[in-house]
Parts: structure tokens; sequence; C-alpha cells
């Protein structure tokens, strides 16, 4: 008899003689359709991941295309995790499941078809290349741009159709635990999607990121969760054809999980704006889920007990099992990770995204493998190697075991990093072999998915013995209890039963609700009653210019690496200044506080580096910081850093507008003079909940001196033995390499990579003498006005020995002899008609006009540049500062005259009548 | 709210696991889904059953139609 979609087969009688029976039909071209894809997807989405692993130690690597940029690969990679691997395999699982656990076909195959399009060709294949493109939403777990995510709607409204109507005339009562899972996550992913990805594009800064958080953690709590679920309870059972241990305990696990995890996701964003009662309650939310997961696991491990032969044996099975395990440990770290103390710590580092890692590949992907592979030996005319299955599994079980352990270690390592006072490039530094590890460990892990490909086209084709015994072995298993012999009694309690499930998957719609009034809206309230009440009524809207710049920040990823939230804690407030508040988010849509710090947080942007500085870092990173990981971003560039496209100068606006409105609302200096009135002066985490403005200055930010000294600065002296002295030199010379050759150049000359595009340029440090205040206080302070920044994250002995180290690369000889300095004395008339203004009567920088300059005048004093230096200076003047050429004021006589007479100046005693 | 929630739900897994456990008709029933499963798998796997020839008896889905 042909079938037709949506009825039963019949079947003729069979060849043991027994009775026919009346089976829905498979769509088996679905599954393998959705299988095929979801192996070309992970593959690609691999690809991806690697490509953006590289670039961590080669950030250099596909560096010159915009296409192929780290931030558009990244979001690739997740979402193609998200919605081309898994998405396809969950597809294809259902396909297969649910006509068994319904009892019905699925709703249509032309349906189907039509799903699978829409799936693959409108989001899965479009959503990459609009990424790639530079059409994306910066949005955590929501890349794809808006326009795909109305077609993810759409394809969630079709599988809503075909696998969830099947068992709308099944008895709730009857619905094995994996059908429950899998119509609660079809129906509240379709539910929280819109509200993750629309929601946050007009909901601006802080309101938005509530709903953000919600989104984060649904993506991995209502859609991968209870379809990886789906597939070990069905898999385990069906592989070792005895039941699961206990149905009523995954019951249990389903609707916990369904009322639990959407209240998880403010743990996102602990110690930041969001209104501590959010926080808190989604903290507890997730020491709670974690002993969900505790009962979800047990149940399921003791489901295995007795088949430890099976389990080591069934290479499916195997998958499924660590699978498990996985989920174990993952969702036990996520409890442990939301907990305020251990939040402060790893929040943003490494220790997450090896998290997230052991998430969607140790969880998530191993159990959708087993499933696949479970399903792929009950496929007719399938093929099966289990040799090479096997190899698959031990190589992404090794992969991913490194990979986690790896990225745990590196988290840690960042997390002491930046809780001490050291510069952010050092965290950087000190998990880049971390970093390499990790790429070496995607290796195992690609090849074992291409060797999962291979197990499934070689090999023998399977046969029917396995499940011809097995059923033999069901048969003895199951009479236990059969609906059809049920008694009155027994039917009463189904019809109780299925009046409770259905009462509580209404409980469950609402508890979804709920935890979007609880952690979404309610707070939002609040917040915008905050926002209302403290943002200043002159608070600057973006430019058009800053507004463009924004939406390019967004595309290329740069909130990946970026937070745009100083947290309330101590650590971050000491490292980046006054911690974020919500008011500040006014204008932000969507927010972009981000998840993860690789570079420093940028919300303090505003006055921190000029512009010339940020074009050449745009350019490329390394020209101004030697060892960053930033990917370079020439397409904004005609050819040189400062060549800038109207692209460039728009993200330019941008950046520098991040943190104006804090300055301008004058808060945090209201909060220094209180400060200082009270006597406050130490830090600590949460106490800055009621008064959140930063009590320090960021060690980031330039001060600005009068006469090139400050006495803020402590006054560091090289070591004045010679052995000593020589041992710092050798020091600071390694300090020097690896911080400040980028500018200054290798051999201190001014001509580094980043001199060209930089105004001022960075100073000839062998062309002058400074003396150790001079260095002391700008190794402190910065040179406001350039490009200079503060070194005072460095200890005091690194200040030291870079001021060693610098002092030896001076040409100059000692200062002028008594004659030479009395025939310099020509020079004296010209030094007070045309420089003292600027450099002061006695040149020690601190002239009327000194204060409204920056940089600031030279004291020379302090910096006593060389004869040679003067007359070049005079003649060309020093770009990007106040310092004009004099060619055409003064003749060769009174240039030659000057240039006598500055060296006189250095012999006075260091003066400072700076600020 | 989120102290309620958590209070309210753990008094409804405590009293349906103390109903599970006191009251073993409601258990059977509770875990009756687990055995139909099982009987789902072995009516499926019989009806894709093939000879050792390796080849199916008959095809599997909507194609054969």
């Amino acid at each position: 008899m042909s079938t037709v979609s949506g009825q039963f087969v019949n079947r003729k009688p069979q060849a043991n003689g027994q009775s026919a029976v009346e089976l829905p039909s498979v769509e088996y071209s679905l599954i393998r359709a959705h299988i095929f894809a979801s192996l070309v997807t992970l593959l690609i989405s691999v690809s991806f991941g690697l490509m953006v692993a590289t670039k961590f130690n080669f950030p250099e690597f596909l560096g010159g295309n915009s296409w192929l940029t780290w931030g558009r690969l990244r979001y690739n990679h997740t979402q193609g995790i998200f919605f081309g691997w898994l998405g396809n395999a969950f597809l294809a699982f259902f396909y297969y499941a649910v006509p068994r656990l319904a009892d019905r076909p699925v709703f249509s195959r032309k349906l189907g078809w039509l799903l699978f399009w829409v799936w693959n060709f409108a989001v899965v294949l479009p959503g990459w290349v609009l990424v790639l493109a530079g059409f994306s939403q910066p949005l955590e777990w929501a890349e794809f741009p808006i326009v795909v995510d109305a077609f993810v709607v759409l394809a969630f409204i079709l599988m809503t159709f075909e696998f969830v109507v099947p068992f709308v005339r099944v008895r709730s009562a009857d619905l094995f635990v994996s059908a429950w899972y899998i119509i609660g996550g079809i129906i509240f992913t379709m539910l929280a999607y819109p509200v993750g990805n629309f929601v946050p594009e007009y909901i601006p800064g802080a309101m938005g990121a509530a709903f953000s958080g919600l989104w984060i953690h649904d993506a991995v709590g209502l859609f991968v969760t209870p379809f990886a679920l789906a597939i070990a309870y069905y898999v385990i059972p069906a592989t070792t054809r005895r039941p699961i241990y206990s149905h009523f305990l995954s019951m249990v696990g389903f609707w916990v999980l369904f009322f639990i995890y959407p209240l998880n996701g403010t743990h996102h964003y602990v110690y930041s704006a969001i209104p501590m009662a959010a926080q808190k309650g989604a903290i507890v939310a997730s020491a709670y889920l974690g002993m969900d997961v505790i009962l979800v696991v047990t149940n399921l491990l003791l489901s295995l007990r007795g088949n430890s032969g099976t389990t080591s044996k069934d290479v499916p099975l195997r998958f499924v099992w660590f699978g498990v395990v996985a989920y174990l440990v993952v969702s036990l770290q996520g409890s442990v990770q939301a907990l305020m103390p251990v939040n402060r710590f790893i929040h943003f580092t490494d220790w997450v995204i090896g998290h997230s890692h052991l998430a969607m590949i140790g969880f998530a992907s191993f159990t959708a493998l087993g499933g696949i592979a479970h399903m792929w030996q009950r496929i007719p005319g399938t093929r099966y190697n289990e040799r090479a299955m096997n190899w698959s599994f031990w190589l992404v079980a090794s992969g991913i075991t490194l990979m986690v352990a790896d990225l745990t270690i590196a988290g840690l390592v960042e997390a002491q990093v930046w809780e001490s006072s050291a510069p952010w490039i050092d965290s950087v530094r000190a998990v880049s072999s971390y970093w390499l590890v990790r790429t070496f460990s995607g290796l195992p892990i690609a090849a074992g998915f291409i060797l999962f490909w291979i197990a499934l086209v070689t090999g023998p084709e399977v046969s029917q013995e396995t499940t011809s015994e097995a059923s033999r072995e069901v048969s003895e298993i199951v009479p236990k209890f059969d609906g059809n012999d049920s008694t009155s009694h027994e039917l009463s309690f189904s019809n109780w039963l299925s009046h409770a499930y259905v009462i509580a998957f209404g409980a469950g719609v609402g508890f979804f609700a709920l935890s979007f009034l609880i952690l979404a809206i309610l707070p939002g309230k609040d917040l915008e009653n905050e926002i209302n009440r403290v943002a200043p009524v002159t608070m600057p809207t973006l430019t058009a210019s800053e507004q463009r710049g924004r939406v390019i920040y967004g595309r290329e990823g740069c909130a990946y690496c970026h937070t745009e939230q100083v947290r309330f804690l101590a650590a971050d407030v000491r490292r980046f200044g006054a911690p974020t508040e919500a008011w500040e988010t006014k204008y932000d849509y969507p927010q972009l506080w981000g998840t993860r710090r690789i570079g420093p947080d940028l919300s303090r942007e505003f006055n921190l580096h000029p512009q010339d500085w940020q074009l050449t870092h745009l350019f490329n990173p390394r020209f101004v910081v030697r060892d960053s990981v930033m990917p370079p971003y020439p397409w904004f560039f005609s050819g040189g850093p400062s060549k800038p496209t109207q692209e460039g100068l728009d993200l330019l606006a941008y950046l520098q507008s991040l943190g104006r409105a804090r300055e301008l609302s004058g808060l945090d200096r209201q909060a220094l003079a209180f400060g200082a009135k009270s006597g406050q002066s130490e830090m600590a985490d949460m106490t800055m909940g009621s008064d959140p403005s930063a009590e320090a200055t960021p060690p980031t930010v330039p001060v600005a001196m009068v006469g090139g000294f400050s006495d803020s600065a402590p006054l560091l002296h090289p070591a004045a033995v010679p052995g000593d002295l020589h041992e710092e030199m050798s020091r600071g010379g390694n300090l020097f390499t690896a911080n400040c050759a980028s500018c200054h150049g290798s051999s201190g000359s001014g001509d580094g990579a980043a001199s060209p595009s930089l105004l001022p340029k960075p100073a000839d440090l062998t062309a002058a003498r400074f003396s150790d205040e001079r260095l002391s206080s700008v190794l402190w302070n910065g040179i406001a006005g350039s490009s200079m920044p503060p070194w005072r994250q460095l200890p005091a002995e690194d200040l030291r020995a870079l001021i060693a180290y610098v002092q030896s690369l001076q040409r100059l000889a000692a200062a002028p002899s008594a004659q030479e300095a009395s025939t310099a004395i020509q020079g004296l008339p010209y030094f007070a008609a045309y420089c003292a203004s600027c450099h002061g009567v006695t040149g020690a920088g601190n002239g009327p006009v000194a204060s409204a300059l920056a940089p600031a005048p030279t004291n020379f004093h302090l910096k006593k540049p060389s004869e040679e230096r003067v007359l070049d200076v005079l003649e060309n003047g020093v770009p990007g500062t106040a310092m004009p050429p004099w060619k055409t004021q003064l003749n060769e006589d009174e240039k030659r005259a000057l240039a006598k007479f500055v060296p006189s100046l250095y012999g006075l005693p260091p003066e400072n009548t700076g600020p | 709210m989120i102290n309620l929630i958590v209070i309210v739900i753990s008094a409804i897994v405590f009293a349906l696991m103390v109903l599970w456990w006191r009251w073993p008709a409601l258990r059977d029933r509770m875990e009756a889904p687990k055995y139909s499963m099982l009987r789902q798998e072995r009516r499926f796997d019989e009806r894709n059953a093939w000879p050792a020839t390796g080849k199916p008896v008959r095809s599997f889905d909507h194609e054969d139609s």
C-alpha cells in the first residue's frame, strides 16, 4: 500500500508469520538530508573556529580581508554550531524519534522539506554570508541579522506543526520524557527567540542587557539542552534495551529545568548595573539548576547500570555517555561560576570560553553525535564503520578534554593578572602559549568530526541482526505495563496524570513569562526610573558619525573582545575607572556590554588616547602595542594609518565618544572631592553599589603636567653601584623592547613602526639627556596630548630599570662648560622674546601659557636635547605640539645662537611650578 | 520573589516524590512511558528487519510510494 504523509502505513504479513502491524512512516530521506547538512555545517563551523583560534597567536593570519576578520568569523563559528550543526542534528533526530514516540508520522513530508530549505538556505547559509559581508547583530548567540531571525521564527513555527502536532492526540500521561523535551524545547525556544533577538534592538543599554542575558542562557537552556537530553533519554534505553531508571525522576528533571532555566539569564551580568535583586535571583536559580542537573544525570547514569560492557562496546552509546558526564560537569561549573566570589574572578576570562566549549562540544555535540550514529545504524541501506567511529570518539574526546583544561587554566592566569596592577597586555602575553595549545587541541576535534563522517559512509552495510536480537530482549522486559490492559482504576490515573501534565505545561509557559517579568521587565522598570533620575539633562547623544561608528564596532565583533561595562568591583575600578551606570547606556541600541575581555574595557576611552594613536592602532595594533592580538583593520584606511576612510573616521569618532557622557557629567570629580574630604581611600567590591563613582584615576589615564614634572609621581633613581646599574639597564632593555620599541624604535631613535603616523612623533631618546625627575614623571603620568601613555602599572623596579636604560641611550656629552655657557649668552634675548612665554624664563617649561598646552612645553632642566636636536626643532618645529617651526622668523645666526643658549639652561637646578 | 519560586517548586517536587514513594499505583503509572518507549522500539525494529542478504524486504519511507 502506498503511503501518504500523515497516515499510518499498512504492512504486509512478515516473514516470521507475525501479524501485520500499523506503524507510522518515518521520513528517512529527511533524516539523511539533515544529517548530511549537520556534518557539512559542522566542518565549516569548526573551520571558522580554527581560523579564529589561530588568529590569537597569528593576528595577521587572513588579516587583510574584511570578510575574514576575527569578529565576523567568531560570529559565524558560534552561529554555525548552533543553527547549522546542532540544529540539523536535532531535526534529524526529531524525524527519527517523533514517529516512534507519538506513534504517528510527522505532520507532512512537504512541510519537512520546506523546513529543511528554510533552516539551511534561509537561515544558516544567508546568515553566514551576511555576517561575513558585515551585516550582523552584536549580541551573544543572536549574531545573525534580524532578517535571518525572522526566518528562524518561521522555522520554529514549522517545527511546531511538524513535530508537536503529532503528539496532540497522544495522552500526555503516555508521553515518554524525550517527547516532553522535544515539545518543550520547540515551544519555549519559539517564545524566547524573538524576545532575545528583537527586543534588545529596541530597548537600550542596561535594560536591553537584561533581555540579552535571558536569551544567552535560553539559547543553551531551552534549545540545546532539551534536545540533547531528548537524545540521551532515547538512545540509552534504545541501545541497552532496558528502560530508563525512573521516568518519574526524568519528568521532575524536565519540569524543574523548564521552570528554572529561564531564571538564570542575568547571571551573565553579575556586578553590573542591573538591579541586584535580579542578579541575586539569577544566582539562586543557577545554584538550584545545578541540583536539578544532578538529579537528571543520576537518573541517566543509573539507567546505564549493569551496562558498562555495552557502553564501552557501543560507540554511539559511549558518545552519549560522555555527553551526559560532560553535562554534569558543565552544569555544576555553571552553578559555581554564577556565585559572586567566583564570578568576580573568572568572568570575562578564557575560563568561560572553556565552559562554553564543554557545553557545546562536550555535552551537546557528543550527545548529538551519539544520536546520529545510533539512528544511522537503523536506517536501511546505510554503511557504518565502527573502527572509524571509535577513532572519532577518542579524537574528539581527547581534543575537547585538552581544550577545556587548557582554557580553564588560561582563565585563571588571566584573572590573576587582572587582579594585579600589571598592564593589560601582560595578561595577553601570559596566556598566549595557552591559546596555542587551544588551537592545537582543535585539530583532533576537527579530525574526529571528519572521521565521524567517514564512519557513516564507509564500512559494511548495517544488518538486521542487532535489532532482531534486541527485540527479543525487550519482549522480556516490556510486559510490565501495557496501556491496552489498563483497568479503569489505572485509566483514572492516566487521566489525572494527563491533566497534571497539561497543567504543568501551562505553568511552564507561565513560568517562562514570569522569567521575563522578574529578570527583564521589572529590572527594566527600575533601570528606567534610575536613568530618568540620574541622567544629566544635557547628556549628549551620539552624532551621526559616532552612530555609524557604533554599527561598525558591532559588525566587526569589537564587543566580543572589549567590554563596555566596568563592573562594580574594586579591581575593575582601579583599572578602568568608574563603574558603568545604567544612565550611561541610555542611547545604546543595542547594548554592547560584552561578555568577554581579550582587550581592555573601552567604556572610559574618552580622552584616553589621541586620534593618531587610535588610527594607528586600528590600522595595525602591533604598531603601538607590540604583543597585541587585536586584528588589523586596513580596510578602514587608504594605504596608511594617516589616511582613514570615512568608515575609519566613524569608528574613531565612536571610540572617542565612549565615556564622554560620564566625563562631562562631572560626577566623578564630585566623588573624588567627597572622597578626599571624608578620607576614603580604599575601595571594596559592592560598597560602591551605593556610591558607584570612581575614587581613583585609572593608571591608564595620562595626567597633565606643567614644567615636565609632577610631585605626584615618585622620584625614581637608577642604581648607583655600577654592577647593579648594569643589571638594571639590561632588564630595562628587555622592558623597553616589549613596551616602548614599537613607538620609540628598537634603538630609541623615535623611529618605531608607529612613528610615521603619530603626532607628536615619539621622542628621539638618543637626542637628549633626561633627568631622573623627567623620566619618573613621564613614566608615571604619561604625556597628555601625545600617544605616550602612563606606565604606573609597572612595578617601581621596572620603572627604575627603564629609566636606567633610557638614560643609557643618549648620545649627548655632559653639560656645557662654563666658557661655552658664557658665549651662549648671545641667545638669551631671542629665548626671552620667542621661547619664554611657553618654556619659562629659566627654561623650566612653566611659561605663562604652558598650562594651556598639551603636550606641555619642554622643561630644559629635566630634558636636555643636543644642540643638533635644538636646531632641528627650530627649523621644523614639533608637529603635533604647540612648538612651531622658526625658520621664517629667525635667521640662521639667531637660530644658532638659540641652539647654543638652550644647553646653558641645563645646569640650572630642577624647578617645578606645575600643578 | 525568586526565593518564593524556589520554595514553591521545591515543595511541589517534594510532594510528588512522597506520592511516588508512598503510592505504588501512581508510581507504576508514572513509570509506564519508559516501557511503552521500548515497545515502540521493538515494533519499529521488527518492521525494519530484513534478511541476511543485506537488502531490505521493502523500502522504509515515503520514497517507496
